[in-house]
């Protein structure tokens, strides 16, 4: 088999075709909705247009007030324009908590993808068990975070707890996973990747379930190998679920606040403090309402440019 | 086959990224929301009350609310329970929409922030009701005074939240050493216990935990110092304060305060008490119960004296308040001044976790049966000083102080002992400048 027929053959298997099968066809046609459809359809709509303006809209333009005046959660105060957000932007605590948060999201969202990617394509295959080890799987996302960050805490708070203790044993001294700064950094994202992978997980799962399995046959038909298989069909394959995944899981990651709270609460000396919490502190520990509503407008627009970079990735996917 | 769904297609990008930014909007938006409040029928008062101790403490204070006959035309009252999550934010909503209460329990400082506020009607006329029916002399000595301001009573204390030195003493007698009296003898202590696996200061400053902040504030103030001038002025920089911080940094450096501590939550530090590792330190009223360990074995240890000779503990007035929104002002007063007359039935029925502010309430049976309550009350309350030290009045910036990311700083850098006293004062001072109102 020549190298042209396989990559031909992977082509029409990415395409869902069987080996010389005809195509469905782009079906990138928008409808055309008659007026009548499109009455029917604003009259159907209206209430939940008004439910999202009322749950999202009034809230969102009265922290626009907020984060533009001077004053605090009972009285906003004066009109101080974008002030608030230039003293957010010169803060060096702004700066390094976008970082952490930067890092935070990086390896939370692609941890958690690597090892949801992984389970999902073991789970694919026949394991004995499969079901249970599913549901088992599922857990870390299922239990609530104040839960599972009790259970964390407990394994490596003190120089006495398990995992400590089992590097002591195996002459690996005694690591302060919560109070030293680099290793707490590294114990949040790890703690936010299991916490998340089962997410992944599923929506990974749920990609591959709507893959014929011809494809694949038809691609080992051509010669293609198990990795080829693995690069040529499946991630293309999953690839707008996973960008979705991407979107909503940064989304989670910006916005986390419990995983680290509990956990961490933050430190020790910011060094797990996310934009998030760093909003949290400054309105609420500091009665810094300007500023601290400032930061969480700063953390939507970054999140919408991301969305955004992202969504344009899924048009690119799509299969013609 | 087709991967792609219709529906998805033709999900335009207007559409998704309105979706996007309402999903993204929710964490700010929560941080938005109003409070709850409850309705009250006319005329009543509405009481709310903060969890306090076990929830046998509510159901008693609810009791005692409801229990209240009003004279003339006062109103009755209702009890509502606010949890501590959140709370500021709680109030602040139903204050700004008047959906508040009229009498409240609450944050220490939370009062004088409100005070700012313009929202706190104040209490010089219960302080009257007080004067007339005796309970005013039955104050402890001092408690009162931090709630006086320019222009009246901001609020009426009701229990004092006391921070003391704990020890274990089988663990002093296996080291072979004495309790400490002084920094020195703490310091000596502190390396005798080390060499059993003992800690000589436990405190901790994780999630959640305010201990560890409380801890500076508290050998700073033992030192003659604190974060304020007499006049309220930011005093962060004295010299008792570097000397109190150096001493600390001494303890880390010594390994008499545990490595681990700038990560211990509260139940960290009480598994440190039960597990016989925590030899001495600050903690709240009420530690045997609360680490489990009823045996004798935890007890208050007297205060020490710094090196200049100065003994002062730290003190936390808790307080009632009331709001100016109310259906009727005479009746928040009748209420409060019903509620101060029967707070004994709470420690009578041994449901609090700290000190009463009358003296009558400490002579009583139910409260001498434990000897370190006598001890605490007899040997730290007269020399207890509160956040606003080297001041005594209370206000608003104490609450910024108290729960502020400034002294959180401040604290997990000296835990973590990777500074000198000067470079972390300088940055505590900055960082307090940069939130506390002039």
């Amino acid at each position: 088999m020549t190298s042209t027929t396989t990559q031909s053959g992977l082509a029409r298997a990415r395409r869902g075709l069987a080996p010389g099968g005809s195509g469905g066809g782009s079906l990138n046609r928008k409808s055309k909705l008659s007026g009548q459809t499109k009455r029917t359809f604003f009259w159907l709509l209206l209430p939940s247009v008004i439910l999202l303006v009322l749950i999202h809209g009034y809230p969102l333009v009265y922290a626009g007030v907020q984060a533009t005046h001077d004053g605090s959660l009972i009285d906003t105060g004066n009109f101080v324009g974008v002030d608030n957000f230039g003293h957010v932007l010169t803060s060096p605590a702004f700066w390094k908590a976008a970082q952490f948060t930067l890092w935070f999201t990086i390896v939370g969202v692609f941890g958690s993808w690597l090892v949801g990617l992984g389970l999902a394509l073991l789970l694919r295959t026949k394991i004995p068990a499969g079901g249970t080890f599913k549901v088992l799987l599922l857990l870390p996302w299922v239990v609530p975070i104040v839960v599972s960050s009790t259970a964390w805490n407990w394994l490596v708070a003190t120089p006495d707890s398990l995992i400590p203790s089992i590097f002591r044993n195996l002459g690996l001294g005694t690591p302060l996973f919560l109070a030293d700064p680099h290793l707490a950094a590294v114990m949040v994202m790890v703690f936010k990747v299991w916490v998340s992978f089962p997410f992944m997980m599923m929506m990974i799962s749920a990609a591959l379930a709507s893959v014929d399995t011809t494809v694949y046959e038809a691609a080992s038909m051509d010669g293609a190998s198990k990795w080829q298989q693995f690069t040529q069909i499946t991630l293309p394959l999953i690839a707008r679920s996973t960008y979705i995944s991407w979107i909503l899981m940064t989304i989670f990651c910006v916005n986390d606040f419990p995983t680290i709270y509990l956990l961490t609460g933050g430190g020790p000396v910011d060094a797990t403090t996310s934009l998030v919490v760093l909003a949290y502190r400054t309105v609420f520990q500091d009665f810094q309402t300007g500023p601290g509503v400032a930061i969480a407008f700063l953390m939507t627009l970054t999140l919408v440019v991301v969305s955004v970079f992202l969504y344009r990735q899924i048009r690119k996917s799509s299969v013609e | 086959m087709n991967v792609q769904s219709e529906a998805s297609r033709n999900f335009s990008r207007r559409g998704f990224l309105g979706l996007t930014a309402a999903a993204a909007a929710v964490p700010l938006l929560a941080a938005c929301g109003g409070g709850s409040s409850s309705s009250s029928a006319g005329g009543a008062i509405k009481f709310w009350d903060m969890p306090w101790a076990t929830p046998a403490y509510n159901d008693a204070a609810k009791k005692i609310t409801e229990s209240y006959a009003p004279t003339g035309s006062n109103g009755k009252a209702g009890y509502q329970i606010i949890q501590w999550n959140n709370f500021y934010q709680t109030f602040s909503s139903a204050i700004a929409s008047k959906t508040g209460p009229a009498v409240s329990t609450g944050g220490g400082f939370q009062a004088f922030q409100f005070d700012q506020q313009g929202q706190i009607a104040y209490a010089d006329k219960v302080i009257d009701s007080l004067k007339k029916n005796g309970q005013f002399d039955d104050f402890l000595p001092g408690v009162l005074d931090p709630f006086k301001s320019d222009k009246g009573y901001v609020a009426v204390p009701w229990q004092l939240d006391m921070r003391v030195f704990w020890y274990r003493k089988s663990l002093f007698d296996q080291a072979g050493v004495a309790l400490p009296t002084d920094w020195a003898s703490l310091l000596d202590a502190g390396k005798a216990l080390k060499k059993i696996g003992a800690f000589g200061f436990a405190t901790g400053s994780g999630a959640g935990n305010n201990i560890g902040n409380h801890s500076m504030i508290m050998m700073m103030v033992n030192n003659g110092g604190g974060v304020f001038t007499k006049d309220g002025q930011l005093d962060v920089m004295n010299d008792r304060n570097v000397e109190a911080t150096e001493y600390l940094l001494e303890l880390v450096s010594n390994g008499i305060i545990d490595p681990a501590a700038v990560s211990y939550t509260t139940d960290n530090l009480n598994a440190q008490w039960k597990d016989k590792k925590a030899a001495f330190g600050p903690y709240v009223l009420g530690v045997p119960a609360r680490v489990g360990d009823t045996s004798g074995d935890i007890m208050v240890a007297s205060p020490i004296a710094g090196p200049h000779g100065d003994k002062h503990g730290l003190v936390f007035p808790n307080n009632i308040m009331m709001y100016k929104n109310t259906p009727s002002q005479e009746s928040s007063e009748a209420f409060l001044t019903y509620y101060m007359g029967q707070l004994k039935e709470l420690w009578r029925q041994k449901l609090m976790n700290a000190l009463p502010v009358f003296k009558s309430i400490t002579e009583m049976p139910e409260f001498t049966s434990d000897a370190n309550n006598v001890k605490i009350v007899k040997e730290w309350q007269p020399i207890a000083k509160t956040f606003a030290a080297q001041g005594t009045s209370l206000n608003a910036n104490l609450a910024v102080l108290d729960g502020g990311q400034a002294l959180n700083q401040f604290t997990q850098t000296i835990l973590t002992g990777k500074t000198d006293a000067k470079t972390a004062l300088t940055a505590f001072k900055t960082g307090l400048e940069s939130v506390i109102k002039k």
